[in-house]
């Protein structure tokens, strides 16, 4: 069998799951697959978020939380990567104590960040133009 | 019991937090902190409540895996779940501490921990590290089983486990701005008052060959109080403390050989202050002069075990910091407890909270409870 027409088949069958309920066994997928997209998603939201304007972190959970709803992602998820981005240099922070009860640990992108941000949004742009342009395939 | 005031819930919230994370985890606190508070405030429709701080603090989650989320590797340490693996090892880390810093300072009196303990202690010291670490096991499966009692609790207040674990978090704190301030102007006033004639007269004269070593470390100690309040804690300042330690360890073992460093007091008998002579008056009345010697030994002992902890402590720190990539220098934390609350001075002139405690009213219009106090 052709690899379009399993891949159409695979789709109609999807459609048809998501008209009705999911299986368990499908959400499982879904979720696991999600999971990894985000991972890789996530950072690439966060450079071209921060890359506008610097943000502290409780702005960057909601802007993101705004902006995205496949990507909603907590707090316990952000901080972290902030950081980590933060000690891989793509990021730097600074603090304002203007609000002594509320400091706030601003985030900005780097000289080296933005130039990561490039190459990832590229490498995203032609990512998402293939998978596009296959399902797109498999629709026909 | 949990208080109705939010800025306290949040602060109770933390400190459990704070428990679970490693000793260079003040600017996560902070901006957990900052999230929490905005959190409520965006909860409370621009006002925070205690209803609103307690559920920006459901939300949040549990202290533990908070902590682990932040700090954690997500796996397993030998033994240890990962996310209690901070605690753990900064307890190991303290009764090990403790029992170098104790066992240095009285191998530095003359005194074997044998002698102290009074029993013959078998296989020493390989027995020490054994009975710790045993003793350690038993408190803590002893104090797992309560604390399985106060699950229940609500998540600001501390578990009894928390509360073990908690051992040795302000022992690894930054100096405080104002103890450094103290430090500053305390070695300058001590400085200069064991220097003054009239002061100096009054030293035996083993003491007399050496006070001025001792006037020097007290200035070096004051312009470590300057460098602390001005910078805060960073791996210069810390490189500084643990030097000026080992130098006063060094130090110490000069001035236990000393004695005691007072031979004569002031006495006034009516006519005027004459120099009493102490030494004299012991042996002249057979008193034997062990008493003063004895202070002395236990000043000299507490001086060096503190100096031995900031030896340790120093040493971890600037690794921890030099692993975290940071440098020699730069504007580092004070441990001052990040108070949310204004000052009472502040607020006896009529400056109030930022955060007024608000009675929170429900769209129905009815009221929650606890705030209406």
């Amino acid at each position: 069998m052709p690899y379009s027409t399993v891949l159409r088949t695979l789709l109609a069958k999807t459609n048809k799951v998501n008209c009705l309920t999911m299986s368990k066994k499908t959400q499982e997928e879904l979720d696991r697959w999600s999971k990894e997209v985000k991972r890789g998603a996530v950072t690439l939201a966060i450079l071209a978020l921060l890359s506008k304007r610097r943000a502290y972190g409780y702005e960057a959970v909601k802007l993101l939380d705004e902006k995205m709803s496949f990507l909603a992602l907590e707090q316990g998820t952000v901080y972290p990567l902030l950081r980590r981005l933060e000690q891989r240099e793509l990021l730097k922070s600074e603090w304002d104590y203007e609000d002594p009860t509320k400091p706030k640990k601003y985030y900005a992108v780097t000289e080296e960040g933005l130039l990561a941000l490039g190459a990832m949004a590229q490498a995203w742009s032609d990512l998402s133009r293939e998978i596009r342009d296959i399902l797109s395939e498999v629709e026909q | 019991m949990s208080s109705n005031d939010p800025l306290v819930l949040i602060e109770q919230y933390l400190e459990r937090v704070r428990v679970y994370l490693p000793l260079d985890s003040e600017d996560s606190i902070v901006e957990l902190q900052t999230h929490l508070i905005e959190e409520a405030q965006r909860i409370g429709g621009g006002k925070m409540t205690a209803g609103s701080a307690m559920m920006a603090i459901e939300r949040m989650g549990d202290p533990k895996s908070v902590a682990n989320e932040y700090a954690g590797s997500g796996k397993r340490v030998g033994p240890v779940p990962a996310e209690y693996v901070n605690p753990v090892s900064r307890i190991i880390v303290v009764l090990l501490g403790i029992g170098i810093a104790i066992t240095v300072g009285f191998y530095m009196l003359g005194v074997t921990l044998a002698q102290v303990i009074g029993a013959d202690i078998q296989n020493w010291p390989f027995s020490i590290p054994l009975m710790i670490v045993l003793n350690a096991f038993i408190i803590i499966v002893i104090i797992g089983g309560i604390s399985l009692l106060d699950r229940d609790k609500p998540l600001t207040e501390k578990t009894t486990l928390e509360s073990v674990f908690g051992i040795g978090v302000d022992g690894f704190k930054p100096k405080g701005r104002w103890d450094a301030a103290g430090d500053l102007v305390m070695g300058i006033f001590w400085g200069i008052v064991i220097m003054l004639p009239g002061v100096v007269i009054l030293y035996t004269d083993a003491f007399a060959a050496v006070y001025m070593t001792v006037v020097i470390f007290l200035f070096l100690g004051a312009i470590k109080g300057a460098l602390f309040f001005f910078g805060g804690e960073n791996n210069f300042n810390l490189a500084v403390e643990g030097l000026l330690s080992v130098v006063w360890i060094a130090l110490a073992v000069v001035l236990i050989n000393v004695g005691w460093p007072i031979r004569y007091v002031y006495a006034n008998a009516g006519a005027g202050w004459t120099l009493f002579d102490l030494e004299a008056f012991f042996i002249s009345n057979d008193i034997p002069f062990v008493p003063f010697d004895w202070i002395w030994a236990v000043i000299m002992f507490v001086t060096v075990v503190v100096a031995i902890w900031r030896v340790i402590v120093s040493s971890m720190k600037i690794t921890m910091y030099l692993r975290a990539g940071k440098r020699l220098w730069w504007r580092g934390n004070w441990g001052e407890r990040r108070s949310l609350r204004t000052p009472l001075w502040k607020r006896v002139l009529g400056e109030h909270d930022q955060f007024q405690k608000e009675t929170a009213v429900h769209h129905e219009g009815s009221r929650e409870p606890d705030e209406n106090q």
